[in-house]
């Protein structure tokens, strides 16, 4: 689930394999925009089945991969 | 009386917040006590029968709305439906929003329709997406009405506001919001009330109604006029709902520092953009995305930033000046977006010294003309 969730967020973000830390700042460093939460949510609904929906998480909950996995993990 | 205007009011609003205090420092939950604040705020500002009947219609329909969609969603998650309640809870907006420009809809006038609005919605899409179930008649009605905000924002979130109201916060932590809560409202009357009319008076009203230089100023001086007039209202807002116990976001945050129209639209009147990220642009290129709408998934992104600003200028107001003032930021918030994808050096120039000061300069003078569209001076 992990490596899944982090090679979606890499394509997202257009980031290289292994470019993204989990506690890398996703917003703080421009990395991830709206469009990019967006997409991400999509991705995750499509690839793992697990639907989260627009205004279900916020940014702080969003703020580093390592929290995105955690959330997403919570409700697979 | 008018909320946060003449001496009248804030003598009211100190005499009423002054038992909130005692009541939040003995740890008493302020729920019931702002609720009934509000109640009396409303009877007093909203003056004669006709805006009583007004807010009463309006308040009716978006509570019988929004309690009637909660029961139906528990059967039927269909997507036509919740368009149907959405079309009921919009329909008092668009009739205020069409009264002033054709007398036919001229009977139905409401003061902080266009805020008021904005939250019923937000609990209709929520309940909708299953985050919201029940929804209790009181706490939405507090939520709705909410006083310090009703007329002029910020528009907080219904699970947020909820949390608050049900808090029981300890005696120091009710003296920190009282303490934030004061510096607040002392700091927005200042700014409104102080430097903003001070702006009004000095550089907007001697100004000339035309002529290109005039206008060059009125652009820079209603920039500044507007800031401080609508952080400082803000910020009173935002600081009478500390005190209720109600830790409502901020709206603004030093939006002259912005170093793009994005960052921009994350700074100033910061809970209508998140607003409309959230129920505008995020649900059309949800979407668009699902149903693979486009080729190239970044025009959906495109369509939204048109689509949700748009959506602001209409919120607005339906005059040209506001309409166009929406356009102009879709499009500006389309170029930015391509700046930062097409172009690898623009994020470099944004974090870097020089760069960055030329940036906040650039990003000053396009909002400021965004703005002097706003005003409805040169169209």
């Amino acid at each position: 689930m992990k490596e899944k969730i982090m090679a979606i967020l890499e394509d997202v973000c257009g980031a290289d394999e292994g470019e993204l830390s989990p506690d890398t700042r996703l917003f703080e460093d421009g990395i991830l925009d709206s469009f990019g939460v967006i997409s991400l949510f999509v991705e995750i609904e499509t690839q793992l089945g697990i639907k989260l929906e627009p205004t279900e998480l916020d940014r702080d909950q969003l703020a580093t991969p390592a929290l995105i996995i955690a959330e997403v993990e919570k409700r697979a | 009386m008018d909320l946060y205007e003449g001496l009248g009011f804030f003598l009211l609003l100190a005499a009423l917040l002054l038992p909130a205090v005692v009541l939040g420092l003995c740890g008493v939950r302020l729920k019931w006590y702002g609720l009934a604040v509000t109640v009396a705020i409303l009877l007093v500002t909203f003056r004669g029968w006709q805006a009583k009947a007004c807010l009463a219609a309006f308040y009716i329909l978006e509570l019988v709305c929004v309690e009637v969609y909660a029961q139906v969603r528990a059967r039927c998650d269909k997507r036509p439906v919740l368009w149907l309640f959405l079309l009921v809870a919009l329909a008092p907006l668009c009739m205020v929003k069409l009264g002033t420009v054709t007398d036919a809809f001229d009977f139905f006038r409401l003061v902080g329709v266009s805020y008021m609005t904005f939250r019923s919605v937000q609990v209709l899409i929520e309940i909708y997406d299953g985050l919201i179930k029940d929804v209790g008649i009181a706490d939405f009605s507090y939520f709705l009405l909410f006083f310090p905000s009703v007329s002029s924002g910020p528009i907080d979130r219904y699970r947020r506001f909820l949390k608050d109201i049900e808090a029981k916060p300890t005696r120091g932590e009710y003296a920190e919001l009282v303490r934030r809560g004061i510096w607040k409202l002392v700091t927005g009357a200042a700014m409104n009330f102080g430097i903003g009319n001070f702006l009004y008076a000095h550089w907007l009203a001697p100004l000339p109604e035309s002529g290109f230089l005039a206008s060059v100023s009125y652009m820079y001086g209603y920039a500044f006029f507007l800031f401080f007039n609508f952080a400082g209202y803000s910020l009173m807002a935002v600081g009478t709902a500390y005190i209720l116990g109600v830790k409502m976001p901020d709206n603004f945050n030093m939006p002259f520092i912005s170093v793009d129209m994005k960052n921009f639209w994350s700074r100033w009147h910061i809970s209508l953009s998140t607003w409309l990220r959230d129920f505008v642009y995020t649900r059309f290129c949800t979407a668009a995305l699902r149903g693979k709408w486009f080729r190239d998934r970044r025009t959906a992104s495109y369509i939204g930033y048109v689509i949700t600003m748009l959506t602001m200028g209409v919120w607005h107001g339906l005059t040209p000046a506001y309409i166009l003032y929406g356009a102009y930021h879709g499009v500006l918030m389309c170029l930015n977006e391509i700046a930062d994808l097409r172009w690898k050096r623009f994020k470099q120039i944004k974090r870097s010294g020089v760069g960055q000061v030329i940036m906040v300069i650039i990003t000053f003078h396009l909002f400021s003309f965004g703005l002097l569209i706003f005003s409805g001076r040169i169209i």
